[in-house]
């Protein structure tokens, strides 16, 4: 077995044991796959009341989806759904946001706490591998909750308008490119920046919140410049994922080269 | 085989370890002694190349000692450690933690998991293998580590306080065990606090604060004389007489190998270099200055009071 596959296969044995992480596993997945079904089950009755409200924000997001090109040939409705349903990968994006931080940071914090890490550096498998071996064991379980959320999100809303639309509303090219491309790359990037904040950390939970901290005001505010553009032109999308790549692969090289055997050995008490 | 040459090692400016040369050769048992903070586990981390020496150098296994993190995997691959706190995953089964360092060392199943098998017997840990390490005791934890350090069939083996932690019968094992690895021809090197320990499984005392104050053979460091440094005051004889011992002691404070004679009633305590040459003409000199010899019995100097006398003059200095 690969080394970096004996990393996943032993963090997946230690997750089960964890009372304190695998709720997280539970509870925002679960949120994932509930807010697109009552997206997908609401919108009209919510696009009807806003209507005869004469809500501005949602007549000019009605005007938005309407000026849309690929929306054009949908009713109101569909097209107003179908919008909706594709803005909420971006809850399916917080999903590995905020487990991969608590994930990475148990699985590294916990090596000193446990006092692995000795042993680990004893062994024949080099730095590449180990941090490698780390990222992969805190972001596949991350990365593997936030997809069958996605799927079965997907699956609960074609289940219920089905016979309403008559032809699947997820997924489109945005949600897939968006959970299968984007989430993982933005769970990679908050492994990374756990693994890097970890080396000064002794307690988990300080180096979840300092992760949240260094990360999610960034994603935040980088949502709201260009949250709308992701969600219409697709080249967008594909752009926030190469950039993402190259930011995670710059990430990842700093930390290689930032890798202290020593200092690890030597100052984490 | 393990060769140090003056491995020195200093962190933010304060020296851990200094001028470290010595050596073991292949299938011998080497015990370092020293109190807490001596620099025992940085000797054994700099041996192991998981932390590179400010300077010196030194061989292990038959692999020179490494600059830059990726350069001694081969050395590590052939070493064994046992570290000083177990260090393992305590909601995995012990088995599961075997397996995943096993495989870290690149051992195959097939010959892995027979090994574990043998070495959790022999620890007595078979019946447990399914069990949660976290439910474990230090000493289970500590066996469990043990095999960690064996299991990869080493050449060398570091062993940081092995039987720390262990019952009485536990720590019996342990010995038993290390001597059957010494048996192997594997080279060992054991961190103790515990010299009795040391006495009895080494066939080379190092006796480290910061530097290593004395080198050698137990024989050599009892008597004072060869291996490294000046460690104990020689052996003692001691000589009990018929008549007053303070009569005779001037005749053999003069007689080569003796280093001091201290009468007491009718019994003389003289120190010499080495029993084999002294004793003999010892008892001669006594019998030709008239003294009536009831008995001559040697003591050797506990490995205890070398190290103290190595410790505390290191002190003193």
């Amino acid at each position: 077995m690969s080394v970096l596959w004996l990393f996943l296969a032993r963090e997946v044995r230690d997750l089960r044991g964890n009372s304190r992480v695998w709720p997280l596993y539970l509870i925002l997945p679960l949120l994932a796959i509930a807010l697109p079904v009552v997206f997908a089950v609401a919108m009209p009755q919510m696009i009807a009341m806003g209507q005869a409200k004469g809500d501005p924000a949602l007549l000019l997001l009605l005007r938005t989806v309407q000026a849309t090109p690929e929306f054009a040939h949908y009713s109101l409705v569909e097209a107003m759904t179908r919008y909706m349903l594709r803005n909420s990968f971006a809850i399916l994006l917080l999903v590995p946001i905020a487990i991969s931080s608590t994930s990475a940071a148990f699985s590294i914090v916990g090596e000193k706490l446990q006092r692995t890490l000795e042993p680990i550096l004893a062994t024949p498998i080099s730095d590449r591998q180990f941090l490698l071996g780390k990222l992969l064991a805190a972001l596949v379980p991350t990365v593997a909750a936030t997809w069958i959320a996605a799927a079965a999100g997907a699956i609960l809303v074609d289940a219920l308008t089905w016979s309403r639309y008559g032809s699947p509303l997820l997924p489109d090219r945005f949600w897939l490119v968006g959970v299968l491309v984007l989430a993982p790359l933005l769970g990679a990037c908050v492994v990374l920046v756990t693994m890097r904040l970890s080396a000064r950390g002794t307690d988990p939970q300080a180096v979840v919140q300092t992760t949240a901290l260094a990360t999610i005001p960034g994603f935040l505010l980088l949502g709201a410049i260009f949250g709308k553009a992701l969600t219409i032109f697709f080249p967008a999308l594909l752009g926030a994922c190469l950039l993402m790549l190259i930011v995670d692969a710059i990430l990842f090289r700093g930390n290689v080269r930032t890798f202290r055997r020593e200092e690890i050995l030597t100052r984490w008490k | 085989m393990i060769s140090a040459r003056g491995l020195t090692r200093a962190f933010d400016g304060t020296v851990a370890v200094e001028h470290l040369s010595f050596d073991v050769p292949n299938g011998k048992l080497c015990a370092l002694l020293g109190p807490n903070g001596a620099g025992k586990t940085t000797t054994v981390r700099m041996l192991l190349g998981l932390i590179g020496p400010t300077t010196g150098t030194a061989r292990v296994a038959g692999h020179v000692l490494g600059r830059g993190p990726n350069a001694n995997r081969a050395l590590r691959a052939a070493c064994g450690l046992l570290t000083e706190t177990p260090g393992f995953y305590d909601r995995v089964s012990a088995w599961d933690n075997l397996l995943f360092f096993g495989r870290l060392y690149g051992v195959a199943d097939d010959v892995l998991k027979p090994r574990l098998e043998h070495y959790l017997r022999a620890m007595e840990l078979w019946d447990r293998r399914e069990g949660r390490v976290g439910e474990f005791s230090k000493g289970m934890k500590q066996r469990l580590a043990i095999i960690r350090a064996l299991f990869h069939d080493p050449k060398v083996v570091f062993l940081d306080e092995p039987t720390s932690g262990l019952d009485p019968e536990a720590a019996l094992a342990v010995r038993e065990l290390i001597l059957s690895l010494k048996a192997e021809g594997r080279t060992i090197l054991v961190c103790t606090h515990n010299l009795d320990e040391a006495e009895r499984l080494a066939d080379l005392v190092g006796i480290l604060r910061r530097r290593l104050l004395a080198f050698g053979t137990l024989d050599e460091l009892r008597a004072g004389t060869g291996g490294r440094g000046r460690a104990g005051n020689g052996r003692t004889v001691r000589v009990r007489l018929v008549d007053a011992a303070a009569d005779h002691a001037a005749a053999l404070a003069a007689l080569p190998g003796v280093r001091a004679v201290t009468p007491a009633a009718t019994t003389l305590t003289v120190r010499v270099e080495d029993f084999a040459a002294v004793v003999p003409r010892l008892v001669a000199r006594l019998v030709e200055h008239g003294a009536a010899v009831l008995e001559v019995r040697p003591e050797a100097e506990s490995l205890e009071s070398v190290y103290l006398q190595c410790v505390r003059g290191d002190e003193h200095a």
